[in-house]
Order: C-alpha cells, then structure tokens, then sequence
C-alpha cells in the first residue's frame, strides 16, 4: 500500500469512528429522553436523574458494596471456570471422532434444557453462595463448547498436514495451528460466556442467596423501593454491557 | 547426498464403495540434486505418491528411502509446498516464514536470519511485515515456498504448488523455483498437470497412468541449462511436448470413461 493511500485508509478509519461515536451518543440521548417520559408516565420507574442519585448514593454504601463484591465474585468465578471447561470440553468434542459421537447429541440436548430449574437441585449440593456460581458456570459453558468444537472441526486439512510435516508436537498444535485458527469463534463464544455467567448468577440471587445484586432488586421490588431497584438492575446493565462491547471490539481487531 | 528411491511403492485406500488402489508398483530414483516433475491425469495418484515421499501418507507395500534412509514418518530433511492456501493468516510474512524454524526449536536469532535469507530468495524483501491476506496468490504461494526453504531440506517435494495461480504468475515462480533450484542443489520432484510447466522446470519427466497410478513413461528433457519462454516455441520442446502428451491422453481419456461409468 502506498502512503497516501494508507494515510486516506486510516483517516477513513478515523471518520469511521467518529460516526460510530456520534451514533452511540445519539442513541443513549434517545434512550434518556424515553426514559424521562417513561417516568413521568408509571411511579415505577424513577427518573434518570433520581436513579442517578440513588445509584451513587449505593456505590457509597458499605452494605450495598458487600452485595456488589458477592455478585461479582461468583460471576468472575463462574466464568472463568465455564470458559475453561468449556473450552477443553470443546477441543476434546471438536479432535476426538469418537467423543463427538457419544457426547454431541447430549451437549445439544443440555443445552437445550432450561438450566435453571436444576436450581432446586443444585442447593443443597453446593449450598447458597456455591450454587450461583455453579448456576453461572451452566450457562457460560455451552457457547464457549460449541464455538470451540465447531472451530475445531472446521481447522482447514492443510494446517493440519503442514503441522505433521513439521513434526509439530500436541502442544505445539494447539498453541501455534488450533488456537490462532479458532480465535474468532473463540473469543465470541468468551464474549457469550461473560454476559451469560451475569445471567446465570443473578437469575440464581433473584430465587434464593444471602448477598448479591439479584437479592436487592428483589428485595427493593419486595420493599416498594423502584428507585434502588431500578439503579441495581441499571449498573447491571451498565457493566454487563461494557465487558460486552469492549470484547466486541477486540473481536474484531484481530486478524 | 539426498536420491529419492522409491522400490515398488503400492498405496491402497479403503473407500465407502470398496478398496481403491491409488498407487501401484512404481519403481523409481530421482537422483541428488536432480528436478523431476510428475505429470498425470487428475485423480491418478500423483499427489499420494508426493504424500508417501513426505512421509505424510504410508504406503501399503513397497520402500521409500530418501538419502539412503528409509521414509516412515514425516522428518526435518523433506520440506513440502501444498497445493493448497497454507499460509497462516494471523502471522505476518517474517513469522509465517520462521514458521517451521520455531517450530524446530531453532534459536530466535538464527530463526529471523534463515527467514531473512528464504524471504530474499522468493523475492519478498520489503514485505515482511505484511500480512497473507494483503498479498496476492501468487505473492502467499512465495510465502509457503519461502516457509520450506528456509529449513534448507535436502528434498523439495511441491503438490501442484501454482494451481490456483494464473498463468503469468505461473510462468514467473516457475522460472523462480527452477532458478533457486540451480543454486541451492536441492533434489526436487515437483507435481503439476500442466505439461509445459513440467519439460520447462525439469530434467527428468515421469508420466503417471490413471488409476492405479504406474509410471507409465519416463522422459529425459534434455534442453539447455538456461531456458527462457522463448524455448516454448523450439522444435525440441514440441517434440518433447508431443511425447508427454501422446502418453497422457491415453490415460485422460481412460480416466474419463471410468468416471463416467462409475457415475
């Protein structure tokens, strides 16, 4: 590529975000000002500017903060743990013939099961604060299972005989061919995985748990409080939709 | 010293529809140092015979050797070029070229300056840090040949390496390879259908039949040391061209039949 013509492509680039940046905003103003009416139209939903206030008011708050701390912490742990057994789980099913046989229509048909009715089940096998997690790993795995065994099946055959012809080792297969091929559906699956390990956990909190977000939207539903409501499920969404949009974007840098 | 020898190599296959024999009793040497290319009708075995030469592929019976030791698994003195795209899109040229060396364990320094030597060789200096996907066809299959290259193989073995090129590009890295072959004394056997390609490039031509693959003829280019595409149009290639094509069309055309037939 020429230099003018990679100057006129990366201020294309640019111009690109600049739109991309205009629209978001465009889009959030539109979103506060339904908001706006919104609240003026049903006592349940506060206005933004008073969900603001409560919002910063719980941040501020050390009981409210213990909350936080245990939501996040089990959706941390639940998505890393679903992330790597997902993943293993998906290599094994995407390189072994003979696991893809046994085990695919059983994947298929778990993940078809709505998970959180075992809920009941899980309780008393790992108790309050270990079941979430568990609940949270449950929905994480699938995503990353099937994308990596998908990604796995589809390794083009040429990779793996230039592989055999450089007498690359296992793990020199699977860090230098494997890995960097499925990259792509890789990271979407990770990107599921994080928003639905949000899910898992506070679905879980919202039935049964001593601490967590899930617990206080309940309980300020409970309470009449919907403005504590409303501010909790906001900073759900809030976060759940950075972590997306920043592995979104790294998604689709890559090469 | 690197001689390919191949002592009645017999390669079947278990199909759905039966036991195929892709391969039979081919006897042959290429000798160190020496160009030979392989032409035949498609689907007559030429590139599962290159497969059982890199030790990709075992055969059913028969011996290879290659520099006197027996052939069983692929091995670090046989570098393959594929047909197909190979190159790794998430490495840069420079990377996808250190490819094998790090793979090897091969030291980092040495890694950057054996790739710095193959990238020279294929003419890619300046795009190292390009990636395959902003380079031509053409320009990816000099990256797979630099990729092979650069662990110096006693043997090349190359699978119809610019079929998916066009016809320029092809007579250009042709006259690449076989200009890099002069100077690096590799033993080469090189795959194509294309018939010109195969008298232009080497010294020797076999012919395979259709299946079961035989060689079924054996053809000594003997045209000067220097060629240039003018030699095209010299009596002695056309002979040479009309030989090879009297064998194959036989064979294309026995090939035909039987496809048809089967379908």
């Amino acid at each position: 590529m020429s230099l003018a013509a990679r100057r006129s492509a990366s201020a294309m680039r640019g111009h690109e975000n600049v739109k991309e940046i205009a629209g978001s905003a465009g889009l959030a103003l539109v979103a506060l000002v339904v908001w706006q009416v919104a609240s003026g139209l049903t006592f349940v939903i506060p206005t933004p500017v008073e969900t603001l206030r409560v919002l910063v008011a719980n941040l501020g708050d050390p009981a409210y903060l213990t909350d936080v701390r245990a939501t996040a912490v089990a959706v941390v742990s639940a998505f890393t743990v679903g992330t790597v057994l997902g993943g293993i789980m998906g290599l094994v099913l995407g390189l072994s013939r003979w696991a893809r046989l046994i085990f695919e229509p059983l994947v298929i048909a778990l993940n078809g099961v709505p998970k959180i009715v075992l809920y009941p089940i899980l309780l008393p096998i790992f108790q309050l604060s270990g079941s979430k997690v568990v609940m949270g790993i449950l929905f994480a795995l699938f995503p990353v299972l099937i994308n990596v065994a998908t990604g796995v099946r589809e390794v083009p055959a040429v990779y793996w005989k230039l592989g055999r012809s450089v007498q690359a080792s296992r793990v020199q297969m699977l860090l230098h061919i494997i890995l960097p091929t499925i990259r792509r559906p890789l990271l979407t699956g990770i990107r599921l995985a994080a928003s639905l390990a949000v899910v898992g956990v506070v679905l879980s909190e919202f039935f049964a748990t001593r601490r967590g977000l899930g617990r206080v939207v309940l309980q300020s539903y409970g309470h009449g409080d919907y403005a504590e409501m409303v501010a909790t499920i906001l900073l759900l969404i809030v976060v759940s939709f950075t972590v997306s949009i920043m592995l979104w974007r790294w998604e689709k840098r890559i090469r | 010293m690197s001689t390919i020898q191949l002592d009645d190599i017999r390669v079947e296959f278990d199909t759905p529809s039966g036991k195929v024999v892709a391969v039979n009793g081919v006897t042959q040497q290429v000798p160190s140092g020496g160009f030979v290319s392989l032409v035949g009708p498609s689907g007559c075995g030429k590139s599962t015979l290159l497969a059982v030469i890199s030790g990709l592929t075992r055969a059913t019976s028969g011996q290879v050797a290659v520099g006197g030791k027996a052939v069983t698994r692929p091995g670090r003195g046989i570098g393959v070029v594929f047909q197909e795209e190979s190159t790794l899109p998430w490495r840069t040229v420079q990377e996808n070229v250190q490819f094998a060396l790090q793979i090897a364990g091969v030291d980092k320094g040495e890694q950057v300056e054996r790739a710095n030597w193959a990238i020279d060789l294929v003419g890619l200096k300046g795009f190292e840090k390009s990636y395959p996907s902003m380079l031509s066809g053409g320009m990816r299959q000099r990256v797979a040949l630099a990729r092979t290259l650069a662990l110096e193989p006693g043997v090349v073995l190359m699978d119809e390496p610019f079929a998916a090129l066009d016809q320029q590009t092809r007579i250009f890295l042709g006259a690449e390879v076989r200009d890099i072959w002069q100077r690096s004394q590799q033993t080469v056997l090189f795959v194509t259908h294309d018939i010109s390609e195969a008298i232009l490039l080497s010294q020797q031509v076999w012919v395979m039949s259709y299946r079961p693959g035989r060689i079924i003829d054996v053809i000594d280019v003997d045209l000067p040391e220097h060629r240039d595409a003018s030699i095209v149009s010299s009596p002695a290639f056309n002979q040479l061209h009309n030989r090879v094509w009297s064998s194959l069309q036989e064979e294309s055309k026995r090939g035909f039949r039987q496809q048809e037939t089967r379908t």
